[in-house]
């Protein structure tokens, strides 16, 4: 059973005439111990889809879902009060940019400290327990290989760099002990190097305490060495899912398939100076958004039918939406 | 694939069109903005619409109520002063007065604190800090204090209480004007246009001052409420525009002798200039709304 | 630090050394006799005026005169008044502390009220408490406070009698200088009725403060108002809702001092703001502060008098200003990367 099941989840902005459906009927699932990836350009709708579950979307956004749940329990059933403990201990957030998400006005330690659930500071006076949070922020920016803890934690966010940034969020991610950690962009504008300290941070406390990591991003290669499973989202519509071995192989979906061209690791037939294949176009904005599947105006398989949003189709794991998939011979 | 454009002819509206329908959305702004019109209009139409002289005495009619009153008359629509004097037609005067000399006075310093600020901001070196730090402390000094010394030096006069405001705008302007050239000459798009070529002058004309105007317009309605403020508080306690002159402030100084018997030559003018500045503030305000709503969307 | 409080020290000693020039060539601006101007004495014959020439150093060069003028104002020989020939000093030494108690009072009513209603405010930012406090705010700060403490008297001191028109205290008691702040001299007084003469010198000071203090207040209410919206919309608010954390928790831990700090720039204004409405309303409600005693100076045209009271609050003004400046330097940990708050 999966911890994070998410069904046709659609986000609207406006009403009547003018609504705008920045998401239209996504699917998401994350099960135990498993890393998934969310794929899409900027502009696909990933970080609403963030936001979404974590409960943090603007006023002028509706919601409706068949099903959104964790543990079994409807997310959107629950009372703010329920939803903010599921926020506080098993889901944690990682956002892009390490320092903005930081309040300047405090020290790294302190903002660690307060973040610490109360369940597991142990002492009874304010002083012990004072204490006691100390030292399970340091051990826990140990964990997370920040050195000098003693440092980095009486620094304010704007002294430190940016991979200690990272880090220290995802730090003060992993205090509570959550079971699912999503990612969103964490390594955006960061160096290769730095990058990979990440990413292999993210892969140790997959494997080492069974974290499931919800990985967003539009990094075709970290994502296919880290991740178990992957979702592709198109201009708020998801196009393939499935486990990541089987999309490699063969991908089902034309925009998948035109995203695994385009990055050129994926392939391993490549002669010299050879033509990089790339989809025409761009990404509708949210004010055009084609009918249907909204591939269609860049899809090279396109065709008439295509004005009808395609019905959600499964081999095995890996489901796709298309009227046209890869594995039907083109007419 | 068709290759022919599925999306239609945009509208994208300019950015001071989109600050107006911001701004319009609005209807509190709106009606800050209507009253803002018709105190404009008295000023600038002061001579045709009143139907008296602004000195005019009539002596036989003194301290007429206002016309909504019982022995009120509808010749004299608010009524008249100590000195027979129609009231309303000084008010309409005093906006002129009130509302143009602030304007002027705006005007003025906003052109020499801009320059002075430009400059300022596009110095760099201990020469610059000396002189912002110097700016800031002497942009503490009272209005008052500064009206009363010019006052002291030139003698008493409307035109004097209009140095004096300038004097006290001015630092105001060129410490915004100083921050905001700051922070836009670090950005790119400034190091493209002087690798283009640009020099000093170019720069602040063609791509600083575009970007300015905004927050200056913000800036002077601000400095127009807290002008025609000190204006008519100097005219109140005869600083500024001298009696018989009729300003806001000085009717409302004439009025008080006869407070209490006659409250209508204080109500009338203190109303005048309440509504002034709220039209004013509001306007400003609004402004200030949509700005943010064009900037954050 | 103690570069920083170098650095603000010299700042302090070079602007005032300008406000001395500037009140130093105000001897020369009046209209009238110079040495009259610079003294307030007038020489009643030709050799007592060639004797006070020579005691000022009215015949050696400028700059001679500049640094015995600066002499005798730091000694506190600050001359005499042409209306009352008394010594400025003293007279000063009066006015000066009742309108700084005036300004403390009304600064602290604004300080009390006025930020925690604009906390209230920008919390419930766009609710109807927000929009009647906003237009509240806004209408107050928008009355000029001349007429405002018209209205006050004459709605509470003529129409229900409920506080007295002018002065500090009823003449019927005579409480002895000390401070010069009204309200702790009573209490530090000997006097037999002590809580009556307490009561009466606070039914003195009500109206005045409530006149200058509403209009402050209303202004901080708008700062503090959009200071919390501000910091409401930022990024790592949104990230401490996401790790779970209670609204009280974010408020207290987060918004109170992020959306604190941009503020403290703004007060230096406010303070500025607040002395030039203190100076008008004593006019009004014949408060003796220095204010009223400027505007009686300057209807008389009692030159030294102008010259020293320019000079006198024109010292405390920037001093107070450069001390919330040093302050804010001190407390806020990153001051380069800090815009200043907007209204």
């Amino acid at each position: 059973m999966p911890m994070l099941d998410i069904k046709n989840l659609t986000l609207e902005m406006g009403s009547g005439d003018n609504t705008i459906k920045a998401l239209d009927k996504v699917n998401l699932s994350v099960s135990s111990g498993e890393i998934r990836a969310l794929v899409g350009e900027s502009g696909s709708g990933k970080s609403l889809i963030v936001s979404a579950i974590c409960g943090a979307l603007p006023g002028q956004w509706h919601l409706t879902a068949d099903r959104m749940s964790w543990n079994g329990e409807n997310l959107l059933g629950m009372s703010v009060y329920q939803r903010r403990e599921v926020m506080r201990r098993e889901i944690a957030v990682v956002f892009q940019n390490p320092q903005a998400s930081l309040d300047p006005s405090s020290t790294l330690g302190e903002q660690l400290a307060e973040s610490i659930p109360e369940e597991f500071v142990e002492g009874s006076w304010f002083w012990q327990r004072a204490q006691h949070r100390k030292k399970i922020a340091i051990s826990t920016v140990h964990k997370v290989g920040i050195k000098h803890h003693k440092h980095y934690l009486s620094a304010y966010p704007h002294q430190i760099p940016a991979d200690i940034g990272q880090k220290f969020m995802i730090a003060m991610a992993l205090v509570s002990q959550p079971k699912l950690l999503i990612a969103d962009d964490p390594t955006r504008g960061m160096e290769p190097t730095t990058k990979a300290q990440i990413l292999k941070l993210f892969t140790r406390l997959n494997q080492t305490k069974s974290l499931s990591i919800l990985f967003v991003s539009h990094d075709l290669l970290a994502i296919a060495s880290m991740a178990h499973s992957m979702t592709v989202l198109y201009a708020g519509q998801t196009v393939e899912s499935g486990k990541m071995k089987h999309i490699k192989k063969r991908p089902l979906h034309p925009y998948t398939q035109a995203l695994l061209d385009s990055a050129p690791s994926f392939r391993k037939d490549l002669p010299p100076k050879s033509h990089l294949p790339t989809l025409g176009g761009s990404i509708p904005t949210l004010q055009h958004l084609p009918i249907g599947c909204r591939l269609g105006p860049r899809c090279p398989r396109a065709q008439r039918a295509c004005v009808q949003k395609p019905a959600v189709r499964r081999i095995h794991d890996h489901s796709y939406s298309c009227h046209y998939p890869l594995h039907v011979e083109k007419q | 694939m068709p290759q022919f454009s599925l999306y239609e002819e945009e509208f994208h509206p300019s950015p001071w069109q989109r600050t107006w329908a911001a701004f319009r959305s609005s209807h509190i702004a709106m009606v800050g903005l209507v009253m803002l019109g018709c105190f404009v209009f008295f000023a600038l139409f002061a001579p045709i619409i009143t139907p008296y002289d602004a000195t005019e005495q009539n002596i036989d009619g003194l301290l007429i109520p206002p016309s909504w009153t019982a022995n009120g008359v509808i010749s004299h629509l608010f009524g008249t002063d100590a000195l027979g004097r129609d009231l309303f037609t000084r008010i309409i005067y005093g906006c002129r007065i009130t509302l143009g000399t602030a304007f002027i006075t705006v005007v003025l310093a906003m052109l020499v604190g801009v320059s002075l600020g430009t400059f300022a901001g596009m110095l760099r070196g201990v020469r610059s800090s000396i002189a912002n730090h110097l700016l800031d402390a002497l942009m503490a000094i009272p209005t008052l204090l500064i009206a009363i010394i010019i006052v002291a030096i030139l003698g008493a006069g409307l035109l004097n209480s209009m140095w004096a405001i300038t004097l006290a705008l001015i630092p105001q302007f060129v410490h915004h004007t100083r921050s905001f050239v700051r922070a836009e000459m670090k950005k790119d798009y400034i190091v493209a246009s002087k690798l283009d070529g640009a020099n000093r002058w170019q720069l602040f004309v063609h791509s600083i001052l575009p970007n300015m105007i905004e927050t200056l317009v913000v800036q002077g309605t601000l400095a127009l409420s807290i002008a025609v403020i000190d204006i008519s508080a100097l005219g109140f306690l005869n600083l500024g525009a001298q009696s018989p002159l009729p300003e806001l402030g000085v009717i409302l100084a004439d009025g008080l002798d006869a407070a209490y018997l006659a409250p209508w030559n204080v109500a009338v003018p203190g109303t005048a200039i309440f509504l002034m500045v709220l039209s004013i503030n509001i306007v400003g305000d609004g402004l200030r709304s949509a700005l943010r709503k064009r900037v954050s969307h | 630090m103690i570069q920083i409080l170098t650095r603000y020290c010299t700042l302090l000693v070079l602007t005032l050394l300008v406000l001395a020039v500037m009140s130093f060539s105000l001897a020369y601006l009046f209209p009238g006799d110079t040495l009259e101007n610079l003294t307030g004495l007038v020489p009643e014959n030709e050799a007592q005026r060639e004797a006070l020439e020579r005691q000022f150093k009215l015949d050696s060069s400028v700059v001679l005169q500049f640094f015995y003028y600066l002499g005798n104002l730091l000694v506190g020989d600050w001359g005499y008044s042409f209306t009352s020939g008394l010594p400025l000093l003293e007279e000063v030494g009066i006015a000066l502390p009742a309108t700084i108690e005036l300004a403390t009072y009304a600064m602290l009513m604004a300080l009390f009220v006025g930020i925690p209603l604009g906390y209230y405010a920008g919390i419930r930012c766009y609710s109807t408490t927000d929009h009647i406090l906003n237009s509240a705010s806004m209408t107050t700060y928008s009355f000029p406070v001349f007429w405002f403490a018209l209205l006050l008297i004459l709605v509470f001191s003529l129409q229900l009698d409920a506080a007295p028109l002018s002065g500090r205290i009823s003449l019927l008691y005579d409480v002895p200088r000390v401070t010069g702040f009204i309200l702790v001299d009573v209490l530090l007084s000997d006097l037999d009725n002590k809580s009556l003469a307490f009561k009466d010198a606070l039914s003195h000071i009500a109206l005045p403060t409530f006149a200058i203090g509403a209009i402050t207040t209303a202004s901080l209410i708008r700062i503090t108002r959009r200071s919390v919206i501000d910091v409401k919309h930022r990024p790592y608010i949104a990230a401490a809702v996401s790790r779970g954390l209670s609204s009280w928790q974010i408020f207290t831990r987060h918004i109170l001092r992020n959306a604190l700090l941009p503020i403290l720039p703004l007060m230096a204004i406010q303070i500025t703001t607040l002395i030039t409405n203190a100076m008008i309303v004593e006019t009004l409600f014949s408060w003796p502060g220095i204010g009223n005693w400027l505007i009686q100076a300057i209807y008389q045209r009692d030159y030294p008098a102008l010259r020293i009271g320019m000079m006198a609050v024109s010292t405390l003004v920037i001093t107070l200003t450069i001390l919330v400046d040093l302050f804010n330097r001190i407390i806020d940990p990153s001051r380069e990367k800090y815009e200043h708050a907007a209204v």
